[in-house]
């Protein structure tokens, strides 16, 4: 019964697992990039899930229709942060860029409260289950972990196929050297950080599958803490390890709390998220490199 | 001998604007309450400069000391109430439970966190705050997500009257000698070689270890002095004010934004900027909560955003550089 119950937990739990995994490739493609770390990282992810839930409770919007809105938003958005803070700290001491990130993020979540308050809100989109046998998955979060697996292929497939993908690549292995070779690194950290933000307010829309009434401005923040864990997991400058990170991450949280739920006397929720900061101290302590990084 | 003095001038300005704000409290009616949030703001400031400002280094899970130092405070009384002749002797024991809990957590964060550099040590403190929070509430500790209420207690050993003037006054005195306290220890720490050792490693951590500075060490000290002051100012601006402690309360993530706030506006690593930080902060959270109550951070984010782009030294900062080999320059630090 309780290997059952595992069993169906761990499969959810790869389901989520694939959204956390793209949920977190904009925070390590911008620290590959540009190493700069994004401390407002969640704040990014809630602007997603607002667009979300105002395309559809608003203007009755498929929110699967609310990927490509979220996603032009989103590279508006780093554009605009990258020109007027980041371009101007790329050579100030990570003190600044760990500040400036991490004040944009308390930014958008006050400009989020104050056009939408801060109550939690949530939307209704109901496109059927499917029963499994060991779980019923609705069809919202397969359509989330398709999407996320998706996009994770288009991006491998812009990075490897195209001219600007592999510029990105050569400024994440060696920024001098590819400035020697004529790429226009300038532009490639603007447009890193642009695809950055733009693939984290995305994967805003595809959580919100996940979480029915959880949509408030201050959401982020435990998002922050998961994709720093799943980034770490991954090595903190790798996409596909992020990625990667995610379907590992998505396995423990929901393995932990169905094993947390049979020890009497404890809250399994609080302690799945205790779990998920031993987590990133250890590997922080052991491999900072990441658990799936190369040599 | 007078050398020694002249070191020690810097405290003039701040021990006079802390004496102003005290007199300001007393002497004019209703100012108390205004007075009492500056305090806090300005202690608060002055307890997280000495990790943020002197090593460069940024805790965003900075709030957790105060929360546990909350907690020894809540815990003394709530435990101990059925001790007779303790009287306010257990003031004491909680101001002594909050410095040991917050110095124990800070040395085990500090243990792991201070062995990674820059970006990496401030991820691993993200999670610092939350993950003592739902490790109190998962593992039901200290009552767990139920928290402690202990004003009955406190009524009971002080009597009431005690209890409530000392939670409209005392508690805020106390914060006014912390706030002192850690202004002192921050310039003995600037005027000796913990501190000549830090403006190294803020500068060039690497340099700093190549020339023999045990980089490891002087940031651990930092850290600790820094998180048991927030232990203090914890203890008594929340328990003390306020007597009860929940968890989603005192580990709340807003006050880690404050903290940052406070010490950029003013000038990170300067003696005054928190003090000058603090005021500015909370002046304007007082008047802005009149017109637009909850809005502070909208109108303050923009204005860090701001300051860290163009002038990272934050106002004290400005000044010192303006007044450098002049007369006031001595005492602006």
């Amino acid at each position: 019964m309780v290997f059952e119950q595992l069993a169906g937990n761990l499969f959810q739990g790869l389901v989520l697992g694939a959204v956390y995994g793209m949920a977190t490739m904009g925070l390590s493609l911008i620290f590959g990039v540009l190493k700069v770390v994004n401390v407002g990282h969640g704040a990014f992810v809630m602007v997603g899930a607002f667009i979300t839930f105002w395309l559809f409770s608003a203007l009755g919007v498929n929110p699967i229709f609310a990927i490509p809105v979220a996603f032009v938003i989103g590279l508006g958005l780093g554009l605009f942060f990258y020109y007027t803070v980041i371009q101007r700290l790329i050579k100030a001491p990570e003190l600044a860029t760990l500040l400036a990130t991490f004040s944009i993020g308390v930014l958008l979540q006050e400009v989020i409260k104050l056009i939408f308050g801060s109550e939690f809100r949530g939307y209704n989109w109901t496109v059927g289950k499917i029963d499994l046998g060991l779980t019923v998955l609705p069809v919202s979060k397969l359509l989330a972990c398709l999407g996320s697996v998706g996009i994770a292929v288009l991006l491998y497939i812009w990075f490897n196929r195209t001219r600007a993908g592999s510029a990105m690549r050569s400024v994440v292995e060696d920024s001098e050297g590819a400035r020697v070779c004529g790429v226009n690194v300038g532009a490639a950290y603007a447009w890193s950080f642009a695809l950055g933000i733009g693939l984290t307010v995305t994967s805003g829309v595809l959580l919100t599958m996940f979480i029915p009434v959880g949509i408030n401005p201050y959401m982020g923040g435990g998002y922050t803490l998961k994709a720093f864990v799943i980034a770490v997991l991954g090595g903190l400058s790798s996409p596909y390890g992020a990625f990667f990170g995610g379907l590992v991450f998505g396995l423990i949280e929901n393995g932990s709390y169905t094993l947390f739920a049979l020890l009497p006397g404890v809250e399994p929720f609080a302690l799945t998220r205790f779990l998920s900061f031993v987590i990133l101290l250890i590997i922080l302590l052991i491999r900072p490199t990441g658990l799936l990084a190369r040599k | 001998m007078k050398n020694q003095a002249v070191k020690y001038y810097p405290m003039l300005p701040v021990l006079a604007a802390y004496a102003v704000l005290f007199l300001i409290g007393r002497n004019m009616s209703g100012m108390w309450q205004l007075v009492a949030m500056l305090l806090f703001y300005c202690a608060l400031g002055q307890a997280f400069n000495i990790f943020l400002g002197m090593t460069g280094y940024v805790d965003f899970g900075y709030v957790a000391f105060m929360g546990v130092g909350t907690y020894g405070m809540a815990l003394a009384i709530s435990r101990l109430a059925h001790i007779e002749g303790l009287g306010a002797g257990i003031i004491v024991i909680g101001f002594v439970l909050a410095v040991l809990m917050s110095t124990l957590l800070s040395i085990a964060v500090g243990a792991v966190a201070l062995r990674l550099r820059g970006a990496y040590f401030a991820i691993a403190t993200i999670g610092v705050n939350e993950g003592f929070r739902f490790l109190i509430e998962g593992a039901r500790i200290w009552n767990g997500s139920e928290g402690i209420i202990f004003t009955a207690q406190l009524n009971q050993i002080l009597g009431r009257e005690a209890a409530s003037a000392l939670a409209i006054f005392w508690a805020d005195v106390f914060v006014l000698t912390i706030a002192v306290a850690a202004a002192l220890v921050t310039l003995i720490y600037m005027r000796s070689k913990i501190g000549y050792a830090l403006t190294a490693l803020r500068e060039d951590e690497d340099a700093a270890k190549v020339m023999g500075i045990n980089v490891t060490k002087f940031k651990i000290i930092a850290f600790i002095t820094s998180a048991s002051f927030a232990g203090l100012v914890g203890a008594s601006s929340w328990a003390l004010k306020t007597p009860y402690v929940f968890p989603p309360e005192v580990f709340e993530i807003h006050y880690t934004i404050e903290a940052i706030i406070i010490v950029l506006l003013g000038g990170a690593g300067t003696l005054l900027g928190p003090l000058v930080g603090g005021l500015i902060y909370g002046i304007s959270k007082y008047y802005l909560s009149i017109f637009i109550p909850g809005f502070q951070l909208l109108i303050f984010a923009p204005i860090i955003i701001v300051i860290i782009v163009v002038f990272p030294e934050g106002v004290v900062g400005m000044l010192k550089a303006k007044t450098r080999n002049t007369a006031a320059g001595r005492f602006i630090v």
